[in-house]
């Protein structure tokens, strides 16, 4: 019983490990589409993103990263920064 | 050729240089080309953002109406002071170029900045921009314009965004002291272009286009 549960709990561990992240930052100063194009284009740069999307009305951008990889908070800050806005917060989920 | 008319279609040639763009700035990487057409000709001009505050450009024009002029002066935009806001975002920007003017077989230097003051919301839009030009030590220009913007309706990243506008100009040098623009923006993604008509009775159309 013991090697089962132990099986289960490594099966987890290494899914957990190698699954992708979806990041979602609220983001100020994000009225205008034509301007934050430069946030798509500025994510999709980055090899660890597979998608991202720019939602004005919510003031979200969700950015997929591909599996296993990963973007830390600061560089998610330097990014936007770099795009010409301000990150108010970042969640994550996997 | 009179100093003043140059020094004249120097100064509407430089304030019509920013007029389509959302920004004179974009995102680190990015480039941007405009083109304007209106009553002084048509110009080209385009730039380079290479930090989160700083872009470099090209500005070519090519005079009509009888003022066979063409221009190529290099710019350099600034972001003095932005607020990323809930709701809106408010920039101050500094512009400045220096360059030559071809006419009739004659090069003249040129000098001129601008400052632009904007804040956007998604609903609304507002910018101011004085100008200042000078044509060495003979005289010194002032131009301002003012803008307002109202969004029909709220559109999001997506979609096909649509701005009602009404422009004002200030060209204490020129005859049609004041000129009211009403115009027509839209935008689309990467895609911009507007249409207006002045009270001077002259067609303004403009676009720009971000890579």
């Amino acid at each position: 019983m013991k090697k089962y549960l132990l099986t289960i709990i490594v099966i987890f561990g290494l899914a957990a490990a190698v699954s992708a992240d979806t990041i979602k930052a609220t983001v100020n100063g994000m009225v205008c589409g034509f301007c934050a194009t430069g946030i798509e284009k500025t994510f999709k740069t980055q090899t660890e993103v597979r998608a991202v999307n720019v939602d004005l009305e919510n003031k979200l951008v969700t950015i997929q990263t591909k599996q296993g990889q990963t973007l830390d908070d600061s560089k998610i800050k330097k990014l936007l920064g770099n795009a010409g806005y301000s990150v108010v917060a970042v969640a994550r989920q996997k | 050729m009179k100093t003043t008319t140059l020094l004249t279609l120097l100064l509407t040639t430089f304030s019509t240089a920013l007029v389509s763009k959302a920004k004179p700035l974009s995102y680190v990487g990015g480039t941007m080309v405009m083109q304007e057409n209106d009553e002084t000709g048509h110009t080209i001009s385009s730039d380079y953002t290479f930090t989160p505050t700083n872009a470099f450009g090209l500005y070519i024009k090519q005079e009509e109406n009888g003022k066979d002029i063409f221009m190529l002066t290099p710019e350099f935009n600034t972001l003095l002071k932005r607020w990323n806001l809930p709701d809106g975002q408010g920039n101050i920007f500094n512009m400045t170029g220096a360059g030559l003017a071809h006419y009739r077989g004659n090069n003249q230097p040129c000098l001129w900045t601008a400052f632009l003051a904007d804040y956007e919301s998604r609903r609304w839009f507002f910018s101011y921009e004085p100008r200042f030009v000078w044509d060495g030590n003979i005289e010194k220009s002032v131009w301002q314009r003012a803008r307002i913007g109202i969004a029909p309706y709220l559109a999001n990243y997506n979609d096909l965004n649509t701005w009602i506008m009404f422009q004002v100009d200030h060209h204490p040098a020129k005859h049609d002291h004041f000129v009211a623009t009403p115009l027509i923006r839209f935008f689309y993604k990467t895609y911009l272009f507007e249409v207006g008509y002045g009270s001077n009775q002259h067609i303004m159309v403009n676009w720009t286009i971000q890579f």
